[in-house]
């Protein structure tokens, strides 16, 4: 039932046709904290897109068998264990880089990307579409995070990747960096630009006058 | 679906068994993964101790460490040295264990940490010759969000500050978070205890350093845990004892 093109739709359909951050305006503040700089951004895309993709993959699988009365748990009980697990993986492997994402990474289970697709897709699919779904979602998710992300590390700090790259005044070279973007709240803005390019070229995603 | 899916019985089923699998899974990941987080860990605060010593950019972090750096316990009260293994010695929960620590009172808590152990590892690192050239002393204290980790480097005079390192804290990045930044750290270097962190104007003063920009909450709490440990309520009297020469 499932053919291909249905599959890139599910797939890639979420990164600018309908993203989860720019048109669902869903999961803005982890993007809002995480994307000081590019490396952070990018670790929690990977934890992000993993998490939704399994956390959608087995409520799928036991779809039939959730009782309505306790899905939300059930779901939010299969993505916290999914949460804790990436979060001690991360520990495990790189350790400074946990280190500095700390609590977002456990925020994961809140991120309302993740339970918006078990409960909107994943609930009513088979897993391996649910599975499509929440790589495609993650997706999404990391496009805006990226862009962002590198955004406000290039300009914020000069660097990308933690890598010089306009030498700042401060350390002899020519670049003021912008305070405002280290702030989480710069994201607001960038998000916002983001929204408003992705709208002026596709004229659909523009909400009707009241 | 199948309408017996809102039976208590098959409710209560799915639940203990969705409980039952997840914390399988979660323990698993947890107790396989601990011993390499706890070397990382235990690296991460040697990394940070050989930078405090001067070290940059280390490879090998055990070997270097252990040809390098000898750990050393001391009595906080009397300064003297004690015998008791530095490598089981956790801070954090040290810090709240009533036989080996107590309560800070409060008019003495300038860095804002409640509790204090009785005992404390001191890190003594050593030069080309194999003489004790730096004395690595371990701090913490709140800044604006959060308590602020690290090591403070004196030279043998217990006097001159060499380095300061901070290993974990939850300042902001880019503001409070720039305590980590060498090119400010570095303006450490050379400075004479007792030390006070200013508004721009340190010039070469030897006792005063340049706050961060954006961030005077955290250069206080900076401030405040170096005036704290530095005292006679922190390492005051094992540094009278440094400053006699007891290091060599």
């Amino acid at each position: 039932m499932a053919n291909t093109k249905e599959m890139k739709e599910v797939l890639f359909g979420p990164v600018f046709a309908n993203n989860p951050i720019a048109l669902q305006v869903l999961g803005i503040c982890s993007a809002l904290a995480v994307t000081s700089s590019l490396k952070n951004a990018l670790i929690m895309s990977i934890a992000l897109t993993l998490v939704t993709a399994f956390s959608s993959l087995f409520i799928s699988m036991m779809r039939h068998h959730i009782p309505s009365s306790v899905r939300i748990i059930v779901q939010m009980t299969i993505i916290a264990s999914l949460v804790i697990v990436v979060d001690q993986v991360l520990q495990a492997v790189v350790y400074s880089t946990a280190k500095e994402l700390s609590t977002f990474i456990g925020l994961i289970i809140t991120n309302c990307i993740v339970m918006g697709r078990a409960e909107a897709y994943a609930m009513k699919s088979p897993p391996v579409m649910s599975f499509l779904d929440g790589i495609g979602n993650g997706l999404g998710y990391s496009v805006v995070l990226l862009t962002v992300g590198f955004v406000r590390e290039l300009f914020g700090s000069g660097t990308l990747f933690g890598v010089e790259i306009l030498p700042l005044v401060s350390d002899g070279g020519w670049y003021r960096p912008m305070g405002l973007l280290i702030m989480p709240f710069s994201s607001f803005f960038l998000v916002g630009i983001f929204i408003w390019i992705l709208r002026t070229y596709k004229k659909d995603q523009v909400e009707a006058k009241a | 679906m199948s309408s017996n899916n809102e039976s208590i019985g098959k409710t209560l089923g799915v639940v203990v068994g969705l409980c039952l699998v997840c914390a399988i899974v979660v323990s698993v990941a947890s107790v396989q993964l601990r011993p390499l987080q706890q070397a990382n860990k235990i690296k991460d605060v040697q990394r940070n101790i050989l930078a405090a010593a001067g070290f940059k950019d280390v490879q090998d972090v055990e070997a270097t460490f252990k040809a390098n750096i000898e750990p050393r316990v001391i009595d906080m009260k009397t300064g003297e040295y004690v015998d008791v293994d530095h490598s089981s010695f956790d801070f954090e929960s040290t810090k709240y264990d009533a036989d080996r620590s107590f309560a800070i009172p409060k008019e003495d808590d300038l860095a804002g940490i409640q509790r204090m152990t009785n005992n404390s590892p001191v890190y003594l690192a050593k030069d080309e010759s194999g003489q004790v050239s730096t004395v690595i002393l371990p701090i913490q204290g709140y800044g604006l969000w959060g308590v602020m980790f690290g090591f403070l480097a004196l030279d043998d005079d217990g006097q001159t500050i060499k380095a300061i390192q901070f290993y974990k804290h939850n300042e902001t990045a880019g503001l409070g978070g720039e305590i980590q930044n060498p090119k400010w750290t570095a303006t450490w270097n050379g400075k004479q205890l007792p030390v006070d962190i200013v508004k721009g104007t340190a010039g070469n003063n030897e006792h005063k350093i340049d706050g961060l920009s954006g961030a005077t909450l955290t250069s206080n709490g900076v401030d405040n845990t170096i005036d704290f440990w530095t005292s006679n309520k922190g390492f005051g009297p094992f540094l009278a004892k440094v400053r006699k020469g007891a290091l060599n």
